[in-house]
């Protein structure tokens, strides 16, 4: 008898009864050990046909209980089958317990390589500038502004004449204009601001808009595109200052490069506002400490901005009196690569997908 | 705009550094782009090693006939100094760099052995000084030159340079004074009076006697001013001057021409001197140019006039482009004795009109295009006289052409203090306002609550209210407005439902692996014929540019397909493998009647390769029509919306192997795999997919809000079917059938397999269905769903003599 078999101790109380029978509680012990002792579920098996099977000696002891004499019978029939419950139950207990540890056996032999690289799913990527005009168009939604598209072949009415830029104003040449066969008056709109002018003539006051999309000019080098994409916004309401200009644009400033950044208007010149500013963000890549970026002054130029032009209003009929407002328009190329550290327009276009691939 | 800052000094007192002033002249709205430094190099004590000598002795070069030997006074000592010049002798007076000087080009002057001999500094020419391109001989100074002082301070060898990006609105700061008044103005340093001083004219004749000037058209020519100066000896200018103009970047030509460029660079008005022997007939006028006239301009090419364009003309013939070029036929030569000198003012827009129609620019040209003050003239000639009389030995003719009609009106405007806070967001002081715009030159008078401003004529771009509160803003500081955000907004912002919607399909496509391009909308006119379209294809018609960049950028598109075939076909060239690619872009055709184009948004995709690449795991496959199609199907997900297909016969598409998309039974768009000859046609050695489809029509197809509908309560139940049918029949006549005939109870029907081969027979294949029923009432019984399935297995024996599969 092993006293350490877990198997005996568990019926520790039942092996004492079983002392009532000589010879039956050897039978259990010594089956008890041999369940305890077997190492995998085949040495089990051999086990329980040793000491369960039909020929074990509690099997052959149980059928000879009518041989008995009479008063053995009873003893050996409620002892033996006690005996014989506890057994199945111990050996059911430690089958378990060994499918257990068989299980744990398997499951450390089928490592993989986690190193592998996943299932790889498809994914897509937008275009940068998408994601960029997005990330501007949103930020403005925010502001409360809505969105307003137009054409982009344009009459030079709107293009020009009614953002206060009409024939032979010298503005003009700062815009290389690409015109349409046939048509004198018919342009590719230079900027979006004609979509202003569109939505001024159909609705009243107040307007919040940003009118984003293609614009084009004719120039081609490592910083013009003939085609690129500009988002100009307009706010006109009864009480619109230039602080609330510079405040909407610090805003939309530190929303798109930063918390940390700052802005600073420069006057300019710009035909559709007066007074008109450049805006510049303080560096994003030196911090405003100067840098090769930033020309080393700390500061790069993002848009230009200003108050309408009181002659804009004339020609959508809004009342000088009763409103002003300001707009503004940037490069949707610019603000990518500013932020995305890129240095060559065409690469937008050239539509690489090692490029896209990267945003 | 190059202003050379000595120059700028000699008008305005301002004693901040070069650097300084750039950035107080940037926030006050005048751009510099650039400080940049022009002649000597000054660091390092540079300008003390260029001083005035005087040749003391010149003998030959004992070992070289070509150079010379010279004993050199350079201030309290003697120099020796081995010269190749010969334009000099004993006596003279030049400019002389020393041992350690650096030149203008770079290059550092070392004492040096020439040929034997030391030598000790050099002797310069103009063009070693970066003053002309003048090389042959050195610098010969005048004899009042101070021996011993530095170059520097007798002629402006050295400066720095503020290049100024002027705005169109300002041609006022195309000069040195403008900027100078500019300058006085936002650093509070002294101006000095404009430089106009004029000249005593002498002699007992007469402009007028001499010659005859008349203006045609008014409009064009709203000023015309002239003078005579008789007399002149037409030669080199002095360094001085051709200091000052090399500084100004122009190139210093005779005293004459240096010196309307320099007057036009000092005040601002462009001017032009005529040889008064060469005009014909004594007789200017200035008119409209003949159609077809010609005239041969200074710059030597012959140019074809029209008649929009104003010139100066003689008894025969134009000699000056009026504003924009002289002509040859008059221009001052070596020869030159009587100057005829005009200053003028010419209608902007006009001007513009002729240089764009010329395609000729000059520093006149970019001057008057923007719309010069007319008040420039008389001083104008009265500085340029005086000059040519000083410098050019000639004496002015008394009188004085000055056709001016219509002189300049005075302008004032009232500035009211409520509106300068009610624009900016920030009072600004009445007397703040009075003192910043007395600075630029405007007249104030305070009238209550307003302030009575009179415009100085030279500032043309203030004509109103607004026009001076940005004036008042940009000097008071942009600095020192407050941010604020508008309050009171009663506004709704956000995107429309045809935004979102929009971006819907873009990140659904993006969601099936495809890759968005942005691509430009002209393209090359071929594109149609290398898309197989048919000749009367409405596609062929194209929007046109009148001025493209190239062939390959000169029509707009009218489909998306060449450009994404072109984009597969760079980026296969890169070996860019799987280019799955999508815009979200515009076609343009063309429109009749009151629209400009007809510009339709389209989503245009191509699939060339595989949507999973090759990995460790598999994936792979080519995408064919049905890839294309699962990626239609899920952008008409991604909104909700439903098409149907079609058969189709696009030129460019595959036969057997493309469909047209419609909405509603309306056409809007297609899927197929490309035709092979346009592959070839586009370099794409590869199989694509192509797709196109109008955005309106995808977005409109959108049910709309979803209505709920109880899919949960009670079970549905789930069957399949197979069914062997013709092999011709579309599956989607099947789905129409069953549909119709499993109608209510079933909820949908998807096929699962498709069988052709040997169990089914030739010319048949077996279509495998799963259909679902359910009510939103009950949970169904066996003999619910078994009387559906009998009527729809009946309809498809009836209707499409299909037989179940057993
Ligand atoms: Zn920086």
């Amino acid at each position: 008898m092993n006293p350490k078999s877990a198997f005996v101790n568990k019926y520790k109380d039942l092996l004492k009864e079983l002392e009532a029978h000589e010879g039956l509680a050897a039978m259990f012990a010594d089956s008890a050990a041999d369940f305890d002792s077997a190492a995998d579920l085949e040495a089990l098996e051999a086990a329980r046909v040793k000491h369960l099977g039909r020929k074990s000696p509690l099997s052959l002891l149980l059928r000879s209980i009518p041989d008995l004499p009479p008063e053995e019978r009873p003893i050996v029939g409620k002892y033996g089958n006690r005996a014989r419950a506890a057994l199945e139950q111990g050996l059911a207990d430690r089958k378990k317990e060994l499918e257990g540890v068989e299980l744990e056996r398997r499951l450390a032999s089928e490592q993989v390589d986690i190193t592998l690289p996943g299932e790889p799913f498809p994914r897509g990527h937008l275009h940068i500038i998408t994601q960029t005009q997005w990330e501007i168009e949103d930020i403005f939604a925010g502001l409360g502004y809505r969105i307003a598209e137009g054409p982009e072949i344009e009459s030079d009415y709107y293009n020009f004449t009614a953002l206060n830029t009409p024939e032979g104003h010298p503005a003009r040449s700062l815009h290389d204009t690409f015109f349409i066969e046939g048509h004198e008056d018919v342009l590719l709109r230079t900027q979006t601001s004609p979509v202003q002018i569109r939505v001024m003539e159909k609705e009243e006051p107040p307007v919040y808009i940003i009118s984003p999309g293609r614009v084009y000019r004719r120039d081609s080098d490592a910083t013009h595109t003939p085609m690129f994409h500009q988002i100009e916004g307009l706010a006109v309401d009864q009480h619109i200052t230039l602080a609330d200009l510079k405040g909407t644009l610090e805003t939309f400033a530190k929303a798109i490069f930063g918390a940390e950044r700052e802005i600073r208007m420069r006057p300019h010149f710009f035909p559709f506002t007066e007074p008109s500013v450049e805006i510049d963000v303080s560096c994003m890549i030196c911090g405003g400490s100067g840098c090769r970026a930033c020309k080393h002054s700390g500061w790069l130029e993002i848009l230009g901005a200003g108050m309408v032009d009181p002659n804009v209003f004339g020609f959508v009929d809004y009342d000088t009196d009763e409103v002003q407002g300001f707009a503004f328009g940037m490069g949707v190329e610019r603000i990518a690569m500013l932020k995305h550290g890129m240095s060559d327009l065409r690469m937008f276009y050239d539509n690489d997908l090692r490029f896209i691939k990267q945003f | 705009m190059k202003v050379p800052l000595s120059w700028l000094k000699e008008y305005v007192a301002v004693d901040l550094p070069a650097e300084q002033l750039a950035e107080r002249l940037a926030l006050t709205g005048t751009e510099v782009e650039r400080v940049s430094r022009v002649g000597v190099p000054a660091a390092d004590g540079n300008l003390e090693r260029f001083v005035i000598g005087q040749v003391k002795k010149k003998a030959a070069h004992p070992n070289a006939d070509k150079l010379s030997l010279c004993e050199v006074d350079v201030g309290g000592k003697v120099e020796q100094i081995v010269c190749g010049a010969r334009n000099f002798k004993e006596g003279d007076k030049t400019a002389v760099c020393l041992p350690g000087g650096m030149l203008p080009d770079g290059r550092k002057l070392e004492s040096a052995v020439i040929r034997g001999v030391e030598s000790h500094g050099m002797m310069c020419s103009e063009a070693e000084l970066g003053l002309s391109g003048e090389s042959a001989g050195i610098i010969i100074l005048p004899e009042d030159a101070p021996v011993g002082t530095k170059l520097a301070e007798y002629v402006p060898v050295s400066d720095e340079v503020l290049e100024l990006e002027v705005t169109p609105n300002r041609p006022d700061c195309l000069s040195i004074y403008g900027v100078a008044r500019e300058v006085a103005a936002v650093t509070g340093a002294e101006l000095a009076p404009e430089p106009v001083d004029d000249t005593q004219a002498r002699g007992d004749d007469s402009i007028d006697e001499l010659v005859k000037i008349s203006v045609a058209d008014g409009r064009l020519c709203p000023r015309y001013g002239a003078r005579i100066i008789a007399g002149v000896k037409v030669g080199p200018s002095p360094l001085w001057l051709k200091a000052r103009i090399a500084a100004a970047g122009m190139r210093p030509v005779n005293n004459v021409v240096d010196i309307t460029n320099f007057v036009m660079w000092t005040l601002g008005e462009p001017m032009h001197a005529f040889d008064l022997a060469a005009i014909a007939g004594r007789k200017l006028t200035a008119r409209r140019a003949g159609k077809g006239e010609k005239i041969v301009t200074i710059d030597g090419d012959s140019r074809v006039l029209d008649d929009s364009m104003l010139v100066i003309a003689d008894e025969e013939k134009p000699v000056a482009v009026a504003g924009v070029m002289g002509g040859e036929s008059s221009e001052v030569t070596g020869g030159t004795t009587d100057i005829l000198l005009e200053a003028a003012n010419f209608d902007g827009p006009g001007v513009m009109m002729t240089e764009m129609a010329l395609g000729l620019r000059s520093e006149s040209s970019t001057r008057f295009e923007k719309g010069l003050d007319p008040e420039l003239v008389p001083g104008a000639l009265a500085m340029a006289s005086r000059m040519m009389v000083e410098l050019c030995g000639g004496r002015l003719v008394p009188g004085q052409i000055d056709i001016y009609p219509r002189p300049r009106q005075e302008l004032a405007v009232h500035l009211r203090e409520e509106k300068v806070t009610g624009l900016l967001g920030i009072a600004v002081p009445a007397p703040e306002i009075v003192s910043i715009l007395e600075s630029l030159g405007f007249g104030c008078r305070r009238e209550g609550g307003a302030i009575h401003v009179t415009v100085p004529s030279f500032r043309a771009d203030v004509e109103r209210e607004v026009d001076l509160i940005e004036e008042v803003a940009r000097i008071f500081g942009l600095d020192l407005i407050p941010p604020t955000l508008p309050s009171d907004m009663r506004v709704m912002g956000g995107l429309s439902g045809y935004q979102s919607a929009e971006r819907d399909i873009v990140q659904a496509l993006t969601a099936t692996g495809m890759n968005e391009v942005i691509t430009y909308t002209f393209i090359y006119p071929d594109f149609a014929d290398r898309l197989r379209l048919g000749d009367k294809d409405p596609r062929r018609d194209c929007v046109r540019l009148a001025n493209p960049l190239s062939v390959d950028q000169s029509v707009m598109r009218t489909m998306l397909l060449p450009s994404l075939l072109s984009t597969i076909a760079t980026n296969l060239s890169v070996r860019n493998q799987d280019v799955n690619i999508f815009e979200a872009g515009r076609a343009y055709l063309r429109a009749d009647g009151e629209k400009l184009a007809d510009e339709r948004r389209t989503i245009g995709g191509c699939l060339c390769g595989s949507l999973r690449g090759e990995t460790w795991t598999g994936g792979g496959g080519q995408a064919d029509f049905h890839t294309g199609k699962g990626i239609v199907e899920a952008a008409f997900a991604s909104v909700k919306g439903r098409f149907s297909v079609e058969s189709c016969d696009e030129p460019f598409l595959h036969p057997g192997k493309s469909a047209y998309i419609a909405v509603d039974g309306r056409r809007a768009g297609y899927v197929g795999e490309v035709h092979p000859l346009v592959l070839e046609a586009f370099d794409v050695d590869r199989p694509v997919v192509a797709f196109e489809i109008l955005e309106d029509a995808l977005i409109g197809s959108s049910a709309g809000i979803v209505i709920f509908e109880d899919l949960i309560t009670f079970p549905g139940s789930f069957q399949d079917l197979a069914v062997v049918v013709d092999k011709k029949i579309p599956s989607q006549d099947v789905i129409d059938v069953v549909e119709a005939a499993g109608a209510p109870l079933l909820r949908s029907a998807h096929v699962f397999d498709v069988y052709v081969g040997d169990q089914v027979g030739e010319r048949k294949k077996s279509i495998a269905l799963s259909l679902e029923f359910r009510s939103p009432e009950r949970t169904l019984t066996d003999e619910d769903v078994d009387a559906a399935r009998g009527a729809i297995v009946s309809a498809l024996a009836d209707k499409l003599s299909a037989a179940l599969r057993e």
